[in-house]
């Protein structure tokens, strides 16, 4: 069952690095959540550490694949864009740039040699930290730069979960707390920004004056 | 023997089918399920007319890609059995029997001397050729899960091998579809019903070819559906059933097929020609995703 979790993860985050529109970044983030949800959940229901177990799910469950998603969206209305036109690479190779990543991945991840170490998830992780990566490197607009950051964040969740069930509770919050801070921040260049650059293109940034 | 009628008969069905579920779809009544063997029944009855600019690769293409096609039906198995033909590495022969029958139809097209044929052609040779590597990748996984390298092999071991087989079975059997909807220029990558000799593929390869040649071309396609509903079978029936069983299931499964195909024609638009590359390398994408699930299986990583 976690294989096909993971499986469908990997396919989730193929997709992203070839997706145009807005809802569909939306809809993949919050898939990835829920997956995230069950994955960690059956790994970590056998552990009889009641908090993190509560914690993992407020966090996977409640903030990846609802709060996050909807917040998103607010944002995603009131930019009043739907399609991410401003690629600085055709898809053809973003998509090519995932697969290399994925590659990467499972050699890097079949090459370390730690103990405890679940292998599946170290490649799965890696490959997400990767593609957050691609997808920050690849896109001219804020918001996929936004969604490549929420996608390096459910890699380096991946991670926590491949080092068992010890969960560093202190590396989530702070992770956490920097998506937050970015999702905020993004509403407020969404909102007030916004209404002088309508088009929240990164590159508008360089010709900002004093 | 049964494996190869079977295919036949699918493919008896397969363009009715797929038609059938269009029209029903889009609110129409739509035609009899064997409507499309009428009209090829019916071009093969007429004679064919060449342009004077063809030689005689245009003549003899159609039926080279016909034979192709019956003769890579030989190497496929069905129910656990024995194919007609089976050899170490006889999915490569299958490919290239495909290839070569393209191959021919390319060339057929550019003897035409039309720009609109060899606009196609050069379309067709594109697609051809960013989908093998997904048909190779599929194979090659297979072959090493099982370590056979003949279709008749493959298939008695690939199911008994590993409990995830069902998962990587239904990831490929994904594949085949998307594989079969290439090879056979329907949608997204290609639109047959298309009117517009500039946002065509396959059809205006075939622009020149009438009556007889014509209704090889419709049945080699409708073959085709069927070989490639037969390696899904294939891949998602285990050998150990009883026979009735895997006859009921093929059938489930080339109709399941046909009204999967004639739903996605339905229901999505074809893709802008800048984009089909982009559509093809997610195919490769699958196949490498399949080749990373069957390491872990045999836990090679991990």
């Amino acid at each position: 069952m976690n294989l096909a979790i993971i499986v469908l993860f990997g396919v989730t985050l193929m997709y992203i690095s070839i997706a145009e529109r807005f809802a569909t970044y939306l809809k993949l983030v919050a898939l990835q959540g829920v997956l995230l949800f069950f994955l960690a959940f059956s790994e970590l229901s056998g552990a009889n550490d009641l908090a993190s177990l509560i914690f993992v799910v407020a966090e996977t469950l409640i903030f990846k694949a609802i709060a996050v998603p909807v917040l998103l969206r607010n944002i995603v209305k009131k930019m009043k864009v739907a399609k991410v036109h401003a690629k600085a690479v055709p898809a053809f190779y973003s998509l090519l740039l995932v697969l290399v990543a994925m590659g990467v991945s499972v050699v890097l991840g079949d090459m370390l040699k730690i103990g405890n170490i679940e292998k599946i998830f170290m490649i799965t992780a890696l490959f997400a930290v990767f593609t957050g990566l691609i997808l920050v490197i690849t896109h001219k607009k804020i918001f996929p730069h936004l969604v490549g950051f929420l996608v390096l964040e459910n890699g380096v969740f991946m991670f926590s979960l491949a080092v068992g069930s010890e969960m560093p509770f202190l590396v989530n919050v702070g992770i956490l707390l920097d998506l937050f801070a970015s999702v905020l921040i993004l509403g407020v260049f969404a909102s007030r920004i916004g209404k002088r650059l309508n088009d929240p293109d990164v590159e508008d940034l360089s010709s900002l004056k004093d | 023997m049964t494996g190869y009628l079977l295919i036949i008969l699918a493919a008896f069905f397969f363009p009715g089918i797929i038609a059938r579920t269009k029209s029903i779809a889009s609110g129409r009544k739509g035609p009899r399920i064997i409507q499309p063997v009428r009209d090829i029944v019916k071009l093969l009855r007429k004679g064919s007319v060449y342009s004077t600019t063809t030689s005689s690769i245009f003549r003899i293409a159609p039926t080279v890609g016909l034979a192709c096609v019956l003769t890579a039906m030989l190497v496929i198995p069905f129910a656990g059995g024995n194919a007609l033909i089976s050899f170490n590495g006889d999915f490569v022969f299958f490919a290239y029997l495909l290839a070569l029958g393209r191959f021919l139809m390319i060339i057929a097209a550019l003897d035409t001397g039309s720009s609109f044929e060899g606009m196609g052609a050069n379309r067709e040779t594109l697609y051809a050729l960013l989908v093998e590597p997904a048909l190779f990748v599929m194979m090659g996984v297979m072959a090493m899960m099982t370590g056979c390298t003949s279709f008749t092999e493959i298939f008695k071991a690939f199911n008994t091998v590993g409990d995830y087989s069902l998962l990587l079975g239904a990831l490929f059997a994904c594949l085949v579809i998307l594989i079969a909807m290439v090879e056979n220029s329907r949608l997204p990558v290609d639109d047959p019903k298309t009117h517009l000799e500039l946002t065509m593929v396959h059809e205006v390869m075939i622009l020149d070819n009438s009556g007889f040649d014509l209704g090889l071309i419709h049945l080699t396609s409708s073959l085709k559906f069927g070989v490639f509903s037969m390696l899904m079978a294939n891949m998602l029936i285990p050998p150990s059933w009883k026979i009735g069983y895997q006859f009921l299931y093929f059938g489930v499964i080339a109709v399941g097929f046909a009204v999967v195909v004639g739903l996605l024609e339905s229901f999505r638009a074809r893709n802008k020609m800048g984009k089909n590359p982009q559509y093809l390398l997610t195919l490769i994408a699958i196949g490498l995703l399949g080749l990373i699930v069957a390491l872990i299986l045999m836990q090679k990583i991990a």
